[in-house]
């Protein structure tokens, strides 16, 4: 069942609706513009791959706009997401975070309580795994909003306002 | 809910192998997500997706074999 027979029409706000839904949540704006399989697999694939990266990092290192900028920026292409683990990682604020670097990874290191220990090789990969389901969410969105304006471009004019529209 | 959000909190020491097969579900997404968009049908994805995945891997492989032998040799 495709959206033109379920919600009428095409309009002019599906292109920036879809964009917005679609840095949201990823694939989120495909399945507002009726791509249900190509929705579903956006929204898998990268929530997977951005919560695998948490798993691995742990969000209080892999969340870090101050200690990599660049780094967070990339993972703020996913909205939706990075504004959960921000969240999740302001409310589990520990009383102080480590990282262990590669000297004292194979060393020994005291064990205190209330301390999160973050190794120096899981943040990495953590933070790798966040920012390209971030920059493939980049893809996603201008993927939607191509399908969006195409859908527009097809529907015959004195539609576009968002009128009941078959295509006949 | 404090169960779910410990998977997230602690991180998860990685060994030097695990750091190597970590790569193959990240190439795997690339690869589902970039066959997802250039795919005109969906039910050709799956096929689509396969021979790219492999072909990322072999390729990040090489590369990184061949960065490797250059800092040996360097150093």
């Amino acid at each position: 069942m495709t959206r033109k027979k379920t919600l009428g029409g095409r309009s002019f706000l599906d292109v920036p609706a879809s964009a917005v839904l679609a840095w949201i949540m990823p694939g989120l704006g495909h399945l507002y513009l009726g791509h249900r399989v190509r929705g579903w697999i956006f929204l898998a694939t990268i929530t997977l791959t951005y919560w695998t990266g948490i798993a691995v990092g742990g969000v209080h290192g892999t969340i870090d706009p101050k200690e990599h900028p660049w780094w967070f920026v990339a993972q703020l292409c996913n909205g939706g997401h990075t504004s959960a683990a921000y969240l999740l990682r302001s409310t589990l604020e520990p009383a102080e975070f480590v990282t262990v670097t590669p000297a004292a990874h194979y060393g020994p290191r005291p064990v205190k309580p209330l301390v999160h220990y973050g190794h120096w090789l899981s943040i990495e990969i953590g933070t790798v795994y966040t920012a390209v389901a971030g920059l493939l969410n980049i893809l996603v969105i201008l993927d939607a909003i191509v399908r969006a304006d195409a859908a527009l471009r097809a529907a015959p004019r004195g539609v576009r306002a968002g009128a009941p529209w078959s295509p006949g | 809910m404090m169960l779910l959000a410990g998977l997230f909190t602690q991180a998860i020491p990685v060994s030097g192998a695990g750091r190597i097969l970590l790569l193959l579900p990240l190439c795997l997404s690339i690869a589902i997500v970039y066959k997802a968009i250039r795919c005109p049908e969906p039910r050709q994805i799956p096929a689509a997706v396969l021979p790219l995945w492999i072909t990322i891997v072999v390729a990040m492989y090489v590369i990184g074999a061949l960065l490797w032998t250059v800092f040996n040799l360097l150093s």
